[in-house]
């Protein structure tokens, strides 16, 4: 083996290396999220870890959503069936409140895992 | 000489990897809120984000035509769907699409099975509790306009030859509620095993279907949570399932309701009683017919346990879990597996 030799293999691992880094992309967070989508489009991305109450307008209502010590709830709304203030806080990934009358969802999604695929 | 070999044979081996780094597919997940009015959420293993984005449009547009097909509360130009064949197939009989004759056929069979317990000719009777569940404020439908309707529910009376479907009662109506989800997920998933997708896991408003498996790594089960139905507590499920290639519903009362006073009236209704059920808080079943899933979910949801108990033990391969109303367990015989992972 030559110094020429290890030149070759670094280059070669360097390149490997560098496509392997682009494949794969890196995670840009980490941590959990509430997602906030209204009639199929994300319309927020907000970390679960701070907190804040916001107030968000759909083309057929208003629904008042807490995020408060590592849980995400829906605590007002003007929908007729109100069952999304009903809903229990959510906080694991996978775990979705839905109001169906102002097509809103709020999804808690995560980088780290995906331990629950469906839930019923 | 020799360097030029080594030099080609280190490449090809960092190429390989990196190509093996293009063939793992990775997870994507779609929420979808315009069919079978409820939420269908996709869990699938695509290659790319392109290609998941692909294969929904096909996946999305194939929920669409079912969806139609199975709706009895909108027309839709140039389709004969359930909502057409109620508003004429008194007068005389309308032909009609295969998909929807299979639907009914397979409701007769249903109507069999559980002894009347699930019935898609309750329309009559569903559509006042329906109409009840949209007013504002909420209010009970008159027993005795319940019991007038339920004499408009004789599944005879519905009449289905080659491709064309009859009432012999002029003010009977079809409604599916109890089993278009389930049918429609069983078609759709077989449909998108076999073109779309090695491993997906698919939820129409409670009707799930697995198939592949998780990270589609061949041995990973599917991980399936039941919600507790004291959905105001912070509980989280009430049993986690593990598995794979099977299909899980639940019904529940804490799904679709409305509160009068302090009480929750829930959607199913027990067509002996003409009222919203009262045996249990939910039941869910395994099997790997979804269509069969769902309409044992009714059936069950609409019985004691023990009247449940015993159907369910003469079914081979199906499973049920019932909560009752102090979020107490009861599991089949068999269940037990499907909750170890």
């Amino acid at each position: 083996m030559k110094k020429y030799d290890f030149i070759i293999i670094a280059a070669v691992l360097a390149i490997a290396g560098i496509l392997f880094f682009f494949l794969y992309g890196t995670p840009a967070h980490n941590g959990k999220f509430v997602t906030v989508k209204i009639d199929g489009a994300i319309t927020q991305t907000l970390p679960l870890a701070e907190n804040r109450t916001l107030e968000i307008e759909t083309a057929q209502g208003n629904n008042t959503l807490e995020i408060k010590d590592g849980y995400a709830r829906i605590i007002a709304a003007d929908c007729p069936d109100k069952i999304c203030c009903h809903h229990a806080p959510v906080r694991r990934n996978g775990e979705s409140i839905i109001c169906l009358p102002h097509r809103l969802i709020i999804s808690i999604s995560s980088t780290e895992d995906n331990e629950i695929d469906a839930r019923i | 000489m020799k360097k030029i070999i080594l030099l080609l044979l280190t490449l090809a081996l960092a190429l390989s990897c990196t190509a093996c780094a293009l063939h793992g597919k990775q997870r994507y997940t779609a929420t979808l809120p315009d069919y079978f009015d409820t939420v269908t959420t996709v869990v699938a293993y695509d290659t790319s984000e392109k290609e998941f984005q692909q294969h929904l449009a096909l996946f999305k547009s194939r929920m669409n035509d079912y969806h139609r097909l199975y709706d009895i509360y909108h027309t839709y130009e140039g389709i004969t769907n359930l909502k057409t064949i109620n508003d004429t197939a008194a007068t005389a009989p309308v032909a009609t699409d295969t998909r929807i004759i299979s639907l009914l056929s397979y409701g007769k069979e249903i109507y069999a099975l559980s002894g009347g317990k699930t019935n898609i000719c309750f329309g009559a009777v569903l559509a006042l509790w329906h109409k009840a569940r949209q007013t504002q404020p909420a209010q009970l439908p008159a027993m005795r306009a319940l019991q007038n309707a339920a004499a408009h529910t004789d599944i005879n009376d519905l009449i289905i030859k080659d491709n064309t479907v009859f009432f012999k009662d002029s003010q009977l109506q079809l409604d599916v509620g109890a089993i278009a989800k389930g049918y429609a997920a069983k078609k759709i998933s077989a449909w998108a095993e076999a073109e779309l997708w090695s491993s997906a896991i698919i939820n129409i408003g409670g009707n799930v279907c697995a198939f592949g498996t998780k990270a589609d790594d061949g041995k990973t089960k599917w991980t399936i949570e039941i919600e507790h139905p004291d959905i105001a507590s912070s509980k989280s499920g009430i049993e986690t399932l593990y598995a794979t290639d099977v299909s899980v519903v639940t019904s529940g009362d804490y799904q679709r309701f409305m509160t009068i006073g302090d009480k929750r009236y829930c959607h199913i209704i027990n067509p002996e009683t003409l009222m919203p059920s009262e045996y249990v808080s939910s039941v869910t079943i395994i099997c790997k017919d979804a269509a069969l899933a769902d309409a044992l979910s009714t059936t069950l949801f609409n019985m004691p346990i023990a009247d449940g108990k015993k159907l369910i033990e003469t079914m081979e391969n199906a499973e049920a879990l019932w909560v009752d109303k102090t979020y107490h367990k009861t599991f089949s015989s068999g269940f037990e597996r499907y909750i170890q992972k």
